[in-house]
C-alpha cells in the first residue's frame, strides 16, 4: 500500500506555477460502423499547478471525449491517432494500463457528467469514499482515520458528517454532487477534471456548488479543469479558458481577456447569446444553425457554414493557431473582422 | 426490516390459501362427486350412500370446502387411497426431503455455475469462446428437457458407468443396514443446511468488522470451521457409506437437473452484467484506479446479481416443472414422482395433499428469496 504513491508519484508533485499538464496535438476518433466521428482534432493546452482552465462549447464538441482522453478512460471503440499528454513531463499514453491506473485520482481525479449516477447503489458513500484512500492515500489508514478524513471533506463541501454512513438513494442531487466533489478531493490530487458538475441541479444548489469549488480549490491548490456549455459558468470559476468547436480548441487564452475581446467569432456569437445578468441588457445575436456531424466534419474551417465571417478560403484551408499576443490565441482566418464588444445588433456590423 | 418481511410472509399466506381453493374448485369442477368414479356401481345405493356420508360427500360445497381448509391447517391431509391405510401426510413427510435435496442442490449449483460463468462472459466479451459458451446455453436453455435428461442417464450411467442408473439407494448394500434411508438422509440434509447457515453467520459477521483485514481473516477461517465441522462429523460417523450411496445416486439427477436451470441463469448474468458495466458508476470505479479484478466482482457482479436473484422467482415454476420430471425420469422417490404415481392411480386425497404441498415449498422459497433481495439492495431495505 506504502509504495503506490512512491510508483504513482514518479513525477512527484508538481511546484506550484510549473507546468503540471501539458496536451498537445491531442487527436481522438470515435470508430463506428458508419465511419469514423473525429471527436477530438488536434487540441492543445497547458495547464499550470494551481490554475484553473475552463472548456467551453456547445453540446457534442468532444469535451467530455478530452475530459475521459486525460485518465485514458476514453470508450472501448475510441482511438487515439496523435499528440500527448504530459503529467509532470511524463507521457501518459506511454503508461501501461497498470501505471496508468496508479495515476488515477491519486493525481488526477474527476467529477463526470450527470455525476448523479456515479455512486455505486449498494455501497455507502462512505465506503466509496474510503475505497479511493485504502488504494491511494500513501499510507493504510485504519477504519477510524478513514472516517476522520472523509468527515473533514465532507466539512469542506459542506455535508453533514454523519451522512457518510448514508446509501446514494438516500441523498438528494445536490448532497450526492457535494459527495463527488468530496470523492474528488479524497486523495488530493494534483488536477480535477469537473465534467457539466452541476447541469443537473437547480440554478441555487448550482451556485453554491460552484462557489464552494472554487474555494476549496483555492484553499488546497489543486489544478482545475472545468467543463461546461454555459459560458457564464466558466467565468466565474476559471483564469483560462479554450473555446471548442467541433472538436477543436478555436480560442484560448485568459479567460477575463477572451470575455472582454474574444476574436474567434464562435466565441463572439458563444458570448452574445449569453443573457448577461450584470452587464447592460442587450439583444442576443443568433447563433443559428446546428454544430456539424463530426463523421463528416466540413471542410477547413469547420466553423464556416455557420459563420458571418466566412469567406471563400474558409472553406478551403484550415487556419492555424495564431498568437495575438499574451498567450491569447485564435484559430481564425478573419479575426480581425470581429468587432471588439459584444454587438446589439450584429447583422448591421456585416 | 421486519414489518416488511412479516407482511411478506402473511401475503404469502394468503396466496396459500387462494391456491388451496383453486385445487378445491378443480375438484368441484369434475363431473359428478368424485366417489362416483370408483365406487363400484354393483353396491347398494343405500351403502353408496353410507360411504358418500363417511366421506362427507354430502355435506354440500360450502360444508366440504369448509372442512376441507379447517382439515388442512390441522395437518390432516386425509388417507391414501394407494398405500392404504398410510394417511396422506405419513407418505408425503417421506418424500419432502428428498424433493428439497434434489431442488436445493440443484438450484445452488445452477446459480452458483450460472453467475460465475454469466459473470465471465459478459467481462470477456467479444471472444470466439464466449461466443461458442453462449450458444451452449441457448441450446441447454431450449432443449427438450426430458430427451436432455434420458441422454444424460445414457451417458453416464448406461454407457460410462460411472453414476448408477435411477434410484434413489442400492437396495442390496442397505439389507442389514442399521439405519433407514430416511433417517440417514435426514441427518446429510440437516448438516447441510447447517454449514449453509454457518457460511451465512461468517459472511455477516465478517462484514460487521471494521477492519478490511479482520474481516478476511474473519471469512477464512469461519469457512475452515465450519467444513472442518461437516468434514469431521462425516468422518467419524458410521452412516458414512450408506450417505455415500445416496450421494453416489444423487449426483445425475442434480447435476442433469442444475445444467438445465444452470444455462438461464448464465444467459440471464450476461445481459444482466453487460448492463451494469455501462453504468455511470462502473466509470467512477475505473477512474479511482480500482484494479479490474475488484470492478467486475465488488461493482458490476454485485448489481448484476440483482435482476438473477428476481429470476429465481419468475424460474420457480420452471424448476418445479423440471424436478416432477427428473424425478420420473430418474426414479427418484420425490414429491414429483409422488404426485405423478398419484394421479395416474386415481389417488386424490395423495394428489391433492402432493399439489398443495408443492405449492407451499414454491411459496416459502418465495419469501426466502425476498429476505436474500432484502439483504442485497439497501433500496429496498428501507421502503420496508
Ligand atoms: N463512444 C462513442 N462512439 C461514437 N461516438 C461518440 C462516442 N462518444 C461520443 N461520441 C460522439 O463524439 C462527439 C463528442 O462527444 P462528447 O461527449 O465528447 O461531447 P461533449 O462536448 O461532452 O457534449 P455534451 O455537452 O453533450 O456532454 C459527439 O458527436 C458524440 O456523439
Ligand atoms: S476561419 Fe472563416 S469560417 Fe472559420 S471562424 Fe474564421 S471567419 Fe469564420
Ligand atoms: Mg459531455
Amino acid at each position: 500500500m506504502t509504495t503506490t504513491r512512491e510508483k504513482a508519484g514518479e513525477t512527484g508533485r508538481v511546484k506550484p506555477g510549473e507546468s503540471l499538464i501539458e496536451v498537445n496535438h491531442l487527436t481522438m476518433d470515435y470508430k463506428t460502423k458508419e465511419g469514423r466521428v473525429s471527436a477530438v482534432s488536434d487540441v492543445t493546452f497547458h495547464l499550470k499547478a494551481g490554475d484553473s482552465l475552463g472548456l467551453v462549447g456547445e453540446s457534442g464538441c468532444g469535451k467530455t471525449s478530452v475530459a475521459l482522453t486525460l485518465l485514458r478512460l476514453q470508450a472501448s471503440n475510441a482511438e487515439i491517432t496523435g499528440g500527448e499528454i504530459l503529467l509532470g513531463g511524463v507521457n501518459l499514453l506511454d503508461l501501461s494500463e497498470e501505471e496508468m491506473r496508479l495515476h488515477r485520482w491519486s493525481d488526477i481525479s474527476m467529477v463526470f457528467q450527470g455525476a448523479m449516477n456515479a455512486w455505486n447503489p449498494v455501497y455507502r458513500i462512505g465506503e466509496q469514499i474510503r475505497e479511493a484512500l485504502d488504494l491511494h492515500w500513501p499510507v493504510k489508514l485504519t477504519h477510524e482515520q478513514s472516517r476522520e478524513r472523509i468527515a473533514e471533506l465532507f466539512e469542506l463541501v459542506g455535508l453533514p458528517p454523519e451522512a457518510m454512513d448514508r446509501y446514494p438513494h438516500e441523498f438528494s442531487g445536490g448532497m450526492r454532487q457535494r459527495a463527488t466533489i468530496a470523492m474528488a478531493l479524497s486523495c488530493n490530487p494534483q488536477l480535477i477534471i469537473a465534467d457539466e458538475p452541476t447541469t443537473a441541479l437547480d440554478v441555487i444548489v448550482q451556485d453554491q456548488i460552484l462557489k464552494e469549488l472554487k474555494k476549496v480549490q483555492a484553499e488546497l491548490g489543486m489544478s482545475i479543469i472545468y467543463i461546461s456549455h454555459d459560458i457564464a459558468v466558466i467565468a466565474e470559476v476559471t483564469d483560462h479558458m479554450g473555446v471548442m468547436y467541433a472538436g477543436k480548441i478555436v480560442e484560448y487564452g485568459g479567460t477575463d481577456e477572451i470575455f472582454a475581446t474574444p476574436r474567434h467569432p464562435y466565441a463572439w456569437l458563444l458570448l452574445s447569446s449569453t443573457p448577461s445578468i450584470t452587464g447592460p441588457r442587450r439583444k442576443l445575436a443568433p447563433l443559428v444553425g446546428e454544430p456539424p456531424n463530426l463523421m463528416k466534419p466540413p471542410s477547413g474551417c469547420r466553423f464556416h457554414p455557420r459563420c458571418p465571417f466566412a469567406t471563400d478560403q474558409c472553406a478551403a484551408e484550415e487556419p492555424a493557431m495564431e498568437d495575438l499576443g499574451g498567450g491569447h490565441l485564435v484559430a481564425c482566418w478573419n479575426h480581425e473582422k470581429v468587432p471588439v464588444g459584444l454587438s446589439e445588433t450584429p447583422k448591421e456590423d456585416l | 426490516m421486519l414489518g416488511y418481511i412479516s407482511k411478506r410472509v402473511a401475503q404469502m399466506a394468503l396466496l396459500f390459501v387462494v391456491f388451496l381453493t383453486l385445487l378445491f374448485l378443480l375438484l368441484q369442477a369434475q363431473p359428478g362427486d368424485f366417489a362416483s368414479q370408483f365406487l363400484d356401481p354393483r353396491i347398494p345405493a343405500a351403502n353408496q350412500e353410507l360411504i358418500r356420508q363417511r366421506l362427507g360427500l354430502d355435506q354440500g360445497m360450502w360444508g366440504q370446502y369448509w372442512t376441507y381448509i379447517t382439515n388442512f391447517f390441522t395437518g390432516d391431509l386425509g388417507t391414501s387411497f394407494m398405500r392404504y391405510p398410510k394417511t396422506v401426510w405419513a407418505v408425503i413427510v417421506e418424500r419432502i426431503p428428498r424433493t428439497m435435496f434434489l431442488f436445493t442442490m440443484a438450484t445452488m449449483l445452477s446459480y452458483w455455475m450460472g453467475f460465475l460463468s454469466g459473470k465471465m462472459l459478459a467481462w470477456r466479451r467479444g471472444g470466439k469462446l464466449e461466443y461458442g459458451i453462449t450458444l451452449g446455453g441457448v441450446f441447454l436453455y431450449t432443449v427438450f428437457y426430458p430427451w436432455f435428461a434420458l441422454m444424460m442417464i445414457w451417458l453416464w450411467a448406461a454407457t460410462l458407468e460411472i453414476v448408477p442408473i435411477n434410484q434413489f439407494l442400492t437396495p442390496d448394500f442397505w439389507l442389514d443396514s442399521p439405519f433407514s434411508a430416511t433417517s440417514v438422509f435426514t441427518a446429510m440434509i440437516w448438516s447441510s443446511v447447517l454449514v449453509v447457515g454457518g457460511l451465512l453467520v461468517v459472511q455477516t459477521v465478517a462484514g460487521r468488522m471494521k477492519e478490511y483485514r479482520t474481516q478476511v481473516l474473519l471469512r477464512r477461517t469461519g469457512r475452515v470451521l465450519v467444513f472442518g465441522i461437516f468434514v469431521w462429523y462425516w468422518a467419524s460417523s458410521s452412516m458414512r457409506p450408506f450417505a455415500a450411496d445416496i450421494t453416489h445416486h444423487a449426483v445425475l439427477p442434480v447435476v442433469t437437473l442444475a445444467f438445465i436451470a444452470f444455462a438461464g441463469v448464465m444467459l440471464i448474468t450476461r445481459g444482466s452484467m453487460l448492463e451494469t458495466l455501462r453504468e455511470d458508476y462502473i466509470l467512477t470505479a475505473r477512474a479511482k484506479g480500482v484494479p479490474d479484478r475488484i470492478i467486475r466482482d465488488k461493482h458490476a457482479a454485485r448489481n448484476a446479481l440483482l435482476p438473477v436473484v428476481t429470476s429465481f422467482i419468475l424460474g420457480l415454476a420452471f424448476i418445479i416443472g423440471g424436478g416432477l420430471v427428473t424425478e420420473t425420469v430418474f426414479s427418484w422417490p420425490g414429491m414429483g414422482e409422488l404426485l405423478l404415481t398419484a394421479v395416474t392411480s386415481n389417488d386424490i386425497p395423495t394428489a391433492i395433499g402432493t399439489l398443495a404441498l408443492i405449492g407451499a415449498l414454491a411459496l416459502i422459497a418465495h419469501i426466502v428469496v425476498d429476505i436474500v433481495y432484502l439483504f442485497l439492495d439497501p433500496r429496498i431495505r428501507v421502503q420496508g
